[in-house]
């Protein structure tokens, strides 16, 4: 954690060093991060296979889109993750009960209810789809502000980890009738677990969407965002907090590289490598940490 | 720890060390989708044209830069049909690469997306696949619409039905910007002309099944269909149309059915459809020039929609060239206020709107969609009533 | 009358496409927990073929049909090989291999449809075959659709016959039960897995085959697919033929009904919302054991 507490100075004076670009390229590199962070602070620990972070993400990039005029940036982003939470712990409250592959098509299936759903109110009532951002923040606004969720998310996932709310966690993935019989209310953690890695996942899409200028339902309920966390995460190994960080850098900048370097046929190379990695590193990036610490969780 | 921090940063290098690019070379950059679901739309109507044109300028021995030819180097990359992925390739393309001229990416999105940075640092774009009345409202000094507006294109439609006496209409349209903005369009041209909307339903993308909806609006029996589709919908829609019987006297589908796998795909049940067209080889002889290239480079027929669009943007972008050389101020002006002679006949920039292309009902007829209205630049004689299909 | 039965018709026939394309997952997550997420790509990869065969050779689809799913029988024993092989024999629980398979499968998704892209390029693609309507009854409906749609319900059948009565299905049901316990018993799982896995792919690129007769193709069109797949499995429950064909048949019937009550915007709202409830109720689907 050491490295994680120098990185801080170092990330907040990037706007003022990098070029568009490479600044871009490590924000993206922190959406992710946190994006990760905050998928695995619920599934990594529980064992959950969550698909729904598409939908905290759109949520939140949608709030951005109707209520950026009149609310401002950053109010945008806090009910942006706001919103998402409330909507997980309903949702959470209504579907936690059902597991693996089971889990992971209903949180899918709820992003694309989302979407549906907004896609027809702004339809019908507004007659229109899709919001545009005039004056949208600097860029180095948008980093700060995504530097701060990451740091925030990454705090997060510490101080759960280490509490009572982080053991009932993991006491549900390893085997969540024991836990519940030790005394756990298993409902009431995972709904909480769920709707925190949902604020930050929406807050995360608020905070993005001023980007793009224009925001419509299929742009922000890309499910991609959602895979793509999920896959960082894994190859991080979920069930830390380290994994997932050097994943997410691991892979904007490697799959940049490819982009750029052979660009027709990247995904030919990014789909070998994440193949061989997943045979030949099961336990993810984490493992090559662990070695020394064989005794962390 | 340390060990994964050096490698980052060595990738970073790399990344940051592209190959030196030789000083005489026009540099063109550009993003679009290879990989993804826009992929489709942008290699039928966009990125070929950008690699013919540079295979055919540097053939001549090069963009004339005011008179001095330069060969003409083309940067693309894969956007993956991601907005973000396309916002910070421009960004490298501009801020970093400082190439000396962009092209656009695919797709009402994208261009969006990049309109902020067009103007951040000063480049034209003349976008072929980018339409809608919103776009426009930006009021962007850097951006030039190729394409007919909704509302240029949906009152030629609704001129052609009151010549053709239709009365009644039924319309669908897909839930997008793109769908709205062409039934408002639709709407308020043929309310003017005096035409009746029967039934008007919409649809979400995605839709795999129309049936029940065309069923509905067959038992209507309005004069004229009109769908306001987006490709896979164009296909669905013809297709099923077919399955029940739903025989109108006009039959227009909106986006897609300029492709020549529409044909190809919907057979015999191809012919006498309308659709959202704007040119066709037998046009003009530069038309045909430009078709008989295509064809012989990339072995696939252009769509009869965008692709002449995009063409037409690459030549206006190289006439401004030769006129003011490679200073993206003079160029933006230059196209702001000039008039071009493309492929598409004269085109001519108001407000970043092309006005000098005028909107055009296309219709099949034997393999080939002919522009049947305006009269002053029709083709052919439009095939009305539509035959049933077969 | 007539307007009622050509709604439950073709909501039946839509349903039918639905299972078609579900079929091959449902084999391989429901038998050996091995989540598939490429499955789409190489439904994609069976639509090619079937177009190349059709446009090149000239050859119906339809006589191309058992080619294309030997070619994907073969491919599958050959990707189970490389990927999966490995993933089963090493993880430690069902659960990792999901986990596992799915990540595999991802970068399955990312080679296959880039390789689909440099071979065939990016454009749309289709042929006519098959696309005239056909007249029963006072109904109309085009005949590949119905081709589609028999296809269902012929290979569904086929599939409950085989795990009912055969000793192969049997073998395959105590797999499910139980690897160690079918392992104990004698049954080869170094056989069946692949065998399995094959088949699920040869499914994939049957309904690929099927698919191209009715809808343009492209080397993306393979997500929506998977994303089909995975809710018709587990609406009928993860595993059960019967299940697959009736969830995807339910599917198609809520969205024929539901179009023509409410309004096709509400389709994809109405079919999630139905997924939703029926897991609400039935946590492990409709034909859960």
């Amino acid at each position: 954690m050491r490295y994680f507490l120098y990185s801080i100075p170092v990330l907040a004076v990037m706007p003022w060093l990098l070029q568009d670009f490479y600044l871009s390229l490590l924000l993206t590199c922190l959406m992710y991060a946190g994006l990760a962070v905050s998928w695995s602070m619920f599934c990594g620990a529980t064992n959950y296979l969550s698909l729904a972070t598409a939908a905290f993400f759109g949520i939140g990039a949608y709030v951005t889109a109707r209520g950026f005029e009149t609310l401002g940036y950053f109010p945008a982003v806090l009910f942006g993750g706001i919103a998402a939470g409330v909507f997980a712990a309903l949702v959470g409250a209504a579907v936690l009960h059902l597991r693996g592959a089971y889990f992971a098509v209903i949180t899918f299936g709820l992003g694309e209810l989302v979407r549906h759903a907004i896609t027809y109110y702004e339809k019908t009532w507004m007659h229109t789809v899709g919001r545009i951002i005039t004056e949208a923040p600097e860029s180095a606004t948008v980093y700060f502000t995504v530097l701060a969720l990451t740091l925030a998310a990454v705090g997060a996932a510490i101080l759960v980890r280490d509490s009572r709310l982080g053991l009932a966690l993991r006491g549900i993935g390893q085997d969540e009738g024991r836990a519940q019989t030790l005394g756990v209310n298993t409902r009431a953690a995972k709904i909480a677990a769920f709707a925190l890695s949902a604020f930050f996942a929406g807050a995360l899409g608020a905070a993005m969407a001023v980007r793009w200028t224009y925001i419509d339902p299929p742009t922000v309920f890309n499910p991609f965002i959602g895979f793509q966390t999920v896959l960082i995460a894994m190859v991080g190994g979920a069930h830390t907090i380290v994994g997932p960080l050097v994943s997410s850098a691991v892979f904007s900048v490697l799959t940049e590289f490819l982009r750029l370097q052979f660009p027709y046929a990247f995904l030919i190379v990014l789909g070998t490598l994440l193949i061989v990695l997943v045979l030949y590193l099961p336990g993810g990036f984490a493992s090559l940490f662990q070695r020394r610490k064989p005794d962390a969780p | 720890m340390a060990r994964i921090v050096s490698a980052i940063l060595g990738v970073l290098a790399l990344v940051a060390g592209l190959p030196a690019l030789a000083q005489d070379t026009v540099k063109i950059g550009y993003a679009i989708s290879r990989t993804g679901p826009f992929a489709a739309g942008a290699q039928i109507s966009q990125e070929p044209n950008y690699i013919l044109w540079a295979e055919q300028v540097n053939a001549r021995g090069g963009l004339s830069v005011q008179g001095k030819k330069r060969k003409v180097e083309l940067i693309g990359f894969d956007d993956r049909s991601e907005v973000e992925t396309a916002v910070r390739t421009y960004e490298k393309l501009m801020g970093s690469d400082k190439v000396d001229l962009i092209l656009p990416p695919w797709g009402t999105g994208m261009n969006f997306a990049v309109m902020p940075l067009m103007q951040k640092y000063g480049y034209p774009m003349l976008a072929p696949t980018a339409t809608g009345r919103k776009l426009l409202g930006m009021k962007n000094p850097y951006f030039f619409a190729l394409l007919q507006q909704p509302d240029s294109m949906m009152i030629a439609l609704a001129e052609f039905m009151k010549a053709r006496r239709v009365e009644t209409a039924a319309v669908i349209h897909v839930d997008e910007l793109f769908g709205i903005e062409q039934m408002a369009a639709l709407e308020t041209a043929l309310k003017e002309k005096g035409i009746r909307i029967v039934e008007k339903k919409s649809y979400p993308i995605g839709v795999k099944d129309l049936q029940p909806v065309l069923n509905d609006i067959k038992s209507k029996n309005p004069d004229a269909f009109i769908s306001l589709s987006y490709p896979p919908d164009t296909f669905l829609v013809t297709g099923q149309a077919r399955e029940v019987g739903f025989n109108p006297k006009l039959f227009y589908a909106a986006v897609g059915s300029a492709f020549p796998v529409y044909r190809d795909k919907m057979g015999p049940a191809a012919e006498g459809v309308m659709g959202l067209g704007s040119w066709n080889p037998k046009m003009s002889k530069e038309a045909k020039a430009y078709f008989d290239a295509h064809v012989a480079r990339w072995k696939k027929e252009p769509d009869r929609w965008a692709s002449a669009h995009a063409w037409a943007g690459l030549q206006i972008l190289e006439q401004a060239v030769e006129k003011v050389g490679l200073d993206r101020k003079k160029l933006r002006d230059a196209i702001a206020g000039g008039e071009f002679t493309t492929v598409l006949g004269k085109v001519r920039f108001k407000n970043g709107e092309n006005v000098a292309t005028p909107g055009v009902v296309s219709q099949w007829q034997s393999g080939e969609f002919e522009i049947v209205w305006p009269p002053d630049r029709a083709t052919g004689p439009a095939m009305f009533p539509k035959p049933s299909f077969r | 009358m007539t307007f009622w039965i050509e709604l439950l018709v073709g909501g039946l026939i839509t349903g039918g496409i639905y299972a078609v394309v579900a079929m091959g997952l449902n084999l391989q997550y429901g038998l050996m927990r091995v989540m598939n997420i490429s499955h789409g790509e190489f439904l994609m990869v069976g639509a090619y073929l079937t177009w190349l065969a059709h446009t090149v050779l000239g050859m119906s689809p339809l006589v191309s049909l058992p080619f294309v799913m030997l070619a994907l029988f073969a491919l599958g024993l050959a990707v189970y090989w490389v990927c999966f092989r490995r993933i089963a024999r090493t993880a430690p629980s069902a659960e990792v291999v999901e986990a596992r398979s799915l990540l595999v499968g991802f970068g399955l998704m990312f080679l296959v449809q880039n390789a689909a892209y440099l071979m065939w390029g990016a454009d749309l693609r289709g042929y006519s075959y098959l696309a005239e309507p056909l007249q029963v009854g006072g109904m109309r409906f085009s005949a590949n659709r119905l081709v589609v749609f028999a296809f269902a319900i012929t290979a569904s059948v086929a599939l409950l016959a085989l795990l009912r009565w055969t000793l192969v299905g049997k073998a395959v049901r105590a797999m499910m039960q139980s690897p160690t316990g079918a392992q104990l018993l004698g049954i080869d799982t170094r056989v069946l897995h692949p065998a399995v896995f094959g088949l699920g792919l040869a499914f994939a690129g049957a309904a690929g085959a099927l698919l191209s007769m009715v809808y343009e193709i492209s080397p993306s069109m393979g997500e929506p697919y998977t994303v089909t797949a995975l809710i018709v499995i587990t609406l009928g429950g993860l595993g059960s033929a019967a299940g697959c064909l009736v969830g995807g048949l339910l599917l198609g019937l809520i969205e024929a009904f539901g179009m023509h009550f409410t309004s096709p915007s509400l389709k994809m709202l109405l079919s999630y919302g139905v997924l939703i409830l029926v897991l609400l109720a039935r946590p492990k689907g409709l034909f859960s054991r």
